[in-house]
Order: C-alpha cells, then structure tokens, then sequence
C-alpha cells in the first residue's frame, strides 16, 4: 500500500476540472452584433442583441467580462429549485439529487462574473453552498461503506465532488482490495507455500530483495 | 528528470505557404467532416460536434493523464489537432492585418490557447510517464507500440543517458555480476529493478454506453458488474482497461 | 518487481521479526555481544525481516510473529480499535502483516489486518473532509504511515479545493505562450 501511487500523474486539479467545466453550453443574450464564432472547438453565433444564444461557458463569461452580454441563469440555479433540491438532500439516507456535472464549476463561474444576472444571487449561492456542504457530508458516510471490491458506483456525483475524494478513495479502495482481496489471498498462499521449499532446493537463485 | 529539456514541438512554420488571398478559406477548421458538407442539418451538426477533434482531444486528455499506465498514442488526432491549430494561427494573424474587431480576434485566441493546452497537456503527461517507466516501456514491446515515433527516440535516449550515468558513478565500482541497470545481480531470473505502472490502482470512469466488466482475473472469483451510460464509477484499472481502450469508458 | 525504489517497502523490510533456528549456522554474527560467532539450532534470534525471508525460503528458520501483532495488542484491536496506538507498535502495520502473513504458521493475522483497517478507517478516516484540522490532530500520532497517507491525501484535496472556491489563482496564458513560434 505504501507509497503506491505518483502524486504527479493521475490527479486533476480543481483549476483543470474547472476547465472542463468551461465547456459546458449556457445561454447568454448579446447586446450587439457579431458574426459567427468558427473556432476549433466548434460554432457559435452569430449573435443579434436581445437574441438568446448558446455558447460554451468560457465564450460566455468573456463577452461578460468585456460587457457585451447578459446570462441566462441556468433552470437549476433558481431559489426554488435549489430550496427542493436541498431538502431532498437532507431527507436522512436520501441518495444524491441530480445536479449537472459541474454544477459546483458552473455557479462558482457564473457567482464570480454574472452576479447581475441572477436573481436572489445571495440566497443562491448560499443555497448551493449549503447543498455542496451536505453532499460532502453524505460523500463521507458513502466512503465509510467502502469494502474490498473492484468497482464502486458514485450515483449522481458531480465533477467536483468526485475529484475532491478522488486521491483518498482510490488509496482506501487500494487498500481495501488488497486486504480483502476474494480468494486470491488464499490461493496465493497455497501457491507460494507450495513452491518456497523447492526454490529452497535451487538456491541461490533469488533476488536481493525479495517480492 | 530530463523531461523540460525534451520539447515535442508544436510547430510548424509554414504560415508563409498560405497565400493572403486563402484566408476565408481558411476560416473552416473542421477539415474532416465538415468541409465537404457545410449544408448539414442542425441534428447532423448537433451529434458531428459532440464528437469534434476537440472533444476527442479532451477525452484523450483526460484518459491518460486519469491512467497509471501509458495509453495507445492518438496519433491521427494529434496530427488533426496540429493542423487545426496552424490554421487558426495563420488565421488571426490574417485578422490582426484586416484590422479586425480585437475583440474578436481575442476571443479567436482564447478558443486556440484552450486548445493548445490540451495539447500540450496531452504530450507532457505522457512524457512523465515515459520518464518514470522508461525501463518497462522499453522491455516490453506491448508498452513500446504504443508510443510515437518521437516518444520512442525520447525513451530510447532517456534509458541511453540514465543507464550511463548509473554505470559511471556507481554501478563501475560494483563487481561484474551487480552491473546491470536492470537486474539485482546475474542470478536474478528477471528483470527486478524495474519499476511497473501500478495497474491495481482505482480509477473514476464514466461510461458511454451499456457495458458489463469482470471484475475479477481469471481463477478469481466471478462477479460482473453492469454500467449504465453515464454512469460514474470508481474502478479497478485493470478491470476497466480494455473498456477504455476501445472507448466504451472514459476516466474522468 | 514494481517496487524496488519504494522508500517504504525498504522500511518495511526493516522491521524485525523474531526467528527459530531450523539449523545451526557457523561463522555468522548475528549478536555482536554474542561470545561466538556461530548460532546454534533452537535459538531464538531477531532479524529484520529481508534477512528472515532469505533464511526462510532455505527453510534455515521458521518466523513468528513480532510483538506488534501479539494478544495484547489483538485484545486491544477487539475492544476500540480506533484508539489503538498502532504507529508506536509498527507504523507499517498493515503492510508489515501482510508481509508476513504467507510466511508464518497463524493464519488468523488477514482477518486481524482486515478487521483493523476497516473500523479504523470507517472511524479515524472518512470524516476527514468535513472534520476541523484540531479534531483531527488529536487521532493523527496513533495513525500508521499508511493511514496518515490516507488522511494527508484527503486534507491536501480539501485544501487545494477550498484555496480554488475562494478564488485562487486561474488558469492565466503564460507569457510565453502565444506567441508564433516560428521566430523560435
């Protein structure tokens, strides 16, 4: 278990899974004209003021930023849903509500550069403050139910959440099927304690340190 | 550790073969599909870019840096991806000579630099992992078909540079049977100083269509498991392996 | 063999493990103290582990268990095992044990490694995320290396995600990039 995995490889940060979240589509109404976007990423626009269009998250809160466009709150992000939403969450062993993925990336952009845009933006944000917060309490207890095994499901986790547990359940899930490993601890043994005499017999045929 | 010396470049010079009069032509960046069927309906559209060169590039991406072992290279995509890339570079600078809306041209440029990163991202994470198991990508020809023709020059000398250093400043003064780079001494019967991708390790995927998984090797015992598209999962790489390869499951 | 570089599992093998000698060994010191330099059959010797597996596996020596792993401890595990101190006994427990575990005659000691983790992990480990740092430090120094890797993994994810929804740093262009790089 030790010492098993490279820190350096295989981690996502939180910036990098913000990144991909940027990519999500959202609506934004222009308040100018400009011709179609051809990028590499794919097509967009073109854009006539006070005509509704989708564009990635990141293509959004560009023109934000330089004023040439308003958000359209996405349905989820309102008071009314998130207040359901966080109730249900809260009902004891609920399962997770479906959010989008990157629900977390999503408001945490659109709180930072369209704050203007959505309505009740403080009890908003609160409100997905608090859902976040009683997911993460209800990620922990799903963890405290690991066992030894080979897959386990995450129904409804979001992006975020998953990259927040990842380093740490994937150790604990390493370790677990390691120590409960079906079978294989059994037939490993009668293998090995099978084959160690007659390796005796052979010596010296061995490594220096032994696997 | 010799990684921010080797560059796999990007580039590719050859702005000047575009001839100023190209430049609207230039603006399609979908050379594959797109370019013989610019009328398409907006329903062909819809599943054509959920599946774009960039989309693919991000699913790439995310799967190797996500995997502990090195994955089949996209060589074909990374070729695409450069290609696209030339173009729009040409493109902006055309724009920036037309004195287009900077706006415009930033927003161009925000779209490339995405890109890019992907890119370059893509190309970084798996020259860590070829430094790191430079050895055993080397020894086992399964792991070497799976690197570009660039990746096998950079491993091939990696391995060349760190087994000369290792036989100058230790490995001379040791007795002849404890030389080798790879083998405790001349009675091991393999290769035991090797460090091995750690292939037990959990990944997250999620998966694109219905798919059953073994969950166990052969002699273990039998379980599956059945996912769901989009479903997500915290997995046993080797179990999800040859789901990821043939692009049933993504890791994320 | 995937973990010849691995700092922890040369720790590991450090560890001691007491021996029975199978047969008389000459011209060995294994006590410096000792007036001889030769061990007789019987004798009980402790040796770290890499030098008991060899001995072993030329069934010179039969290996028991260490202390870490004897009835007070496993009567201690029984009863809270969440409040052992198990770094003070071995911080390499759960591997060391499993080191052993094909090597001795008691086979009892998967389940006790297993047992072990588990409760401490469903008590000592999950509620890292949401738990105060101070809560956590109080648990931390009975914790083995592997669990303090546990715990670590999980405050540095939390860390790194609060620093990112407080506003750090974003993704910015370096100032080398974006330039052409035919000039280069």
């Amino acid at each position: 278990m030790a010492g098993q995995t490279d820190p350096h490889i295989s981690l996502f940060s939180p910036e990098e899974v913000e990144f991909m979240g940027e990519d999500e589509l959202v609506e934004i109404v222009p308040n100018m004209n400009m011709e179609p976007l051809n990028f590499i990423a794919g097509d967009f626009g073109r854009f006539v003021p006070q005509i509704p269009t989708q564009v990635p998250l990141w293509l959004a809160v560009a023109l934000k930023r330089r004023g040439k466009c308003t958000f359209r709150p996405p349905q989820w992000l309102s008071v009314d849903n998130l207040t359901q939403i966080l109730e249900a969450e809260r009902e004891p062993q609920s399962k997770f509500q479906p959010l989008p993925f990157s629900y977390v990336e999503i408001a945490r952009l659109l709180f930072d550069h369209a704050r203007d845009d959505i309505p009740d933006m403080y009890m908003v944000r609160s409100l997905v403050e608090d859902i976040r917060d009683v997911r993460l309490h209800k990620l922990e207890n799903n963890l405290g139910s690991f066992q030894g095994t080979s897959a386990v499901k995450m129904d409804n986790v979001s992006a975020m959440e998953v990259n927040l547990v990842r380093p740490f359940a994937r150790r604990a899930l390493e370790a677990f099927y390691k120590h409960d490993k079906p079978e294989a601890d059994t037939a490993d043994r009668d293998t090995r304690s099978s084959r160690q005499p007659r390796e005796a017999n052979n010596e010296p045929r061995r490594p220096l340190r032994q696997r | 550790m010799f990684l921010f010396t080797a560059r796999f470049s990007l580039t590719a010079s050859e702005t000047e073969t575009f001839s100023d009069g190209l430049s609207v032509e230039r603006k399609r960046v979908k050379p594959i599909l797109m370019a013989s069927n610019s009328d398409m309906g907006s329903a062909d559209f819809e599943s054509l870019s959920s599946t774009s060169d960039v989309e693919l590039l991000k699913r790439a991406w995310r799967n190797e840096k996500a995997a502990p072992e090195i994955l089949p290279y996209e060589g074909d995509l990374v070729e695409r991806a450069k290609g696209q890339i030339e173009l729009v570079e040409g493109n902006i600078e055309d724009y920036v000579e037309n004195g287009m809306d900077p706006l415009v041209v930033s927003l161009y440029q925000m779209d490339l630099d995405r890109t890019q990163f992907l890119l370059r991202s893509y190309l970084r994470v798996r020259l860590l992992k070829i430094e790191k198991f430079m050895f055993h990508t080397l020894k086992s020809e399964e792991a070497e078909s799976r690197l570009s023709e660039q990746e096998k020059v950079f491993a091939t000398k990696c391995v060349a540079d760190l087994a000369k250093h290792f036989e100058e400043s230790v490995l001379i003064k040791l007795r002849e049977s404890y030389r080798s780079v790879l083998k405790q001494s001349l009675i091991s019967e393999e290769d035991d100083m090797v460090p091995e991708p750690h292939l037990d390790t959990f990944v997250v995927s999620r998966s694109n269509s219905h798919v059953t998984l073994n969950l166990y090797e052969e002699g273990e015992s039998h379980q599956i498991v059945e996912m769901y598209r989009g479903d997500v999962y915290f997995i046993r790489y080797k179990v999800a392996k040859g789901a990821i390869e043939s692009g049933k499951v993504d890791l994320i | 063999m995937a973990k010849y570089y691995d700092i922890d599992d040369i720790l590991i093998e450090e560890e001691f493990a007491p021996v029975i000698f199978h047969k008389p060994v000459n011209g060995v010191t294994i006590d410096p103290s000792a007036e001889t330099s030769c061990v007789e059959q019987g004798a009980k010797v402790e040796l770290p582990f890499w030098l008991a597996h060899e001995l072993h596996l030329r069934q010179a020596v039969s290996i028991n268990l260490p202390a870490c792993f004897d009835q007070k401890t496993r009567l201690e595990i029984q009863a809270d095992a969440a409040c052992v101190d198990l770094r003070s006994r071995c911080p390499y427990f759960y591997e060391f044990g499993c080191k052993l575990q094909p090597l001795v005659t008691d086979r009892t000691i998967g389940i006790l490694l297993s047992t072990a983790f588990k409760i401490r992990y469903k008590e000592r480990l999950t509620k890292v995320f949401t738990a105060t740092h101070l809560t956590a430090s109080k648990f931390l120094p009975f914790l083995t290396k592997e669990e303090t890797n546990l715990y670590e993994a999980a405050h540095l994810s939390m860390t790194t995600f609060r620093k990112w929804r407080t506003g750090g740093p974003r993704f910015q262009r370096a100032s080398i990039l974006g330039r052409k790089r035919k000039e280069s």
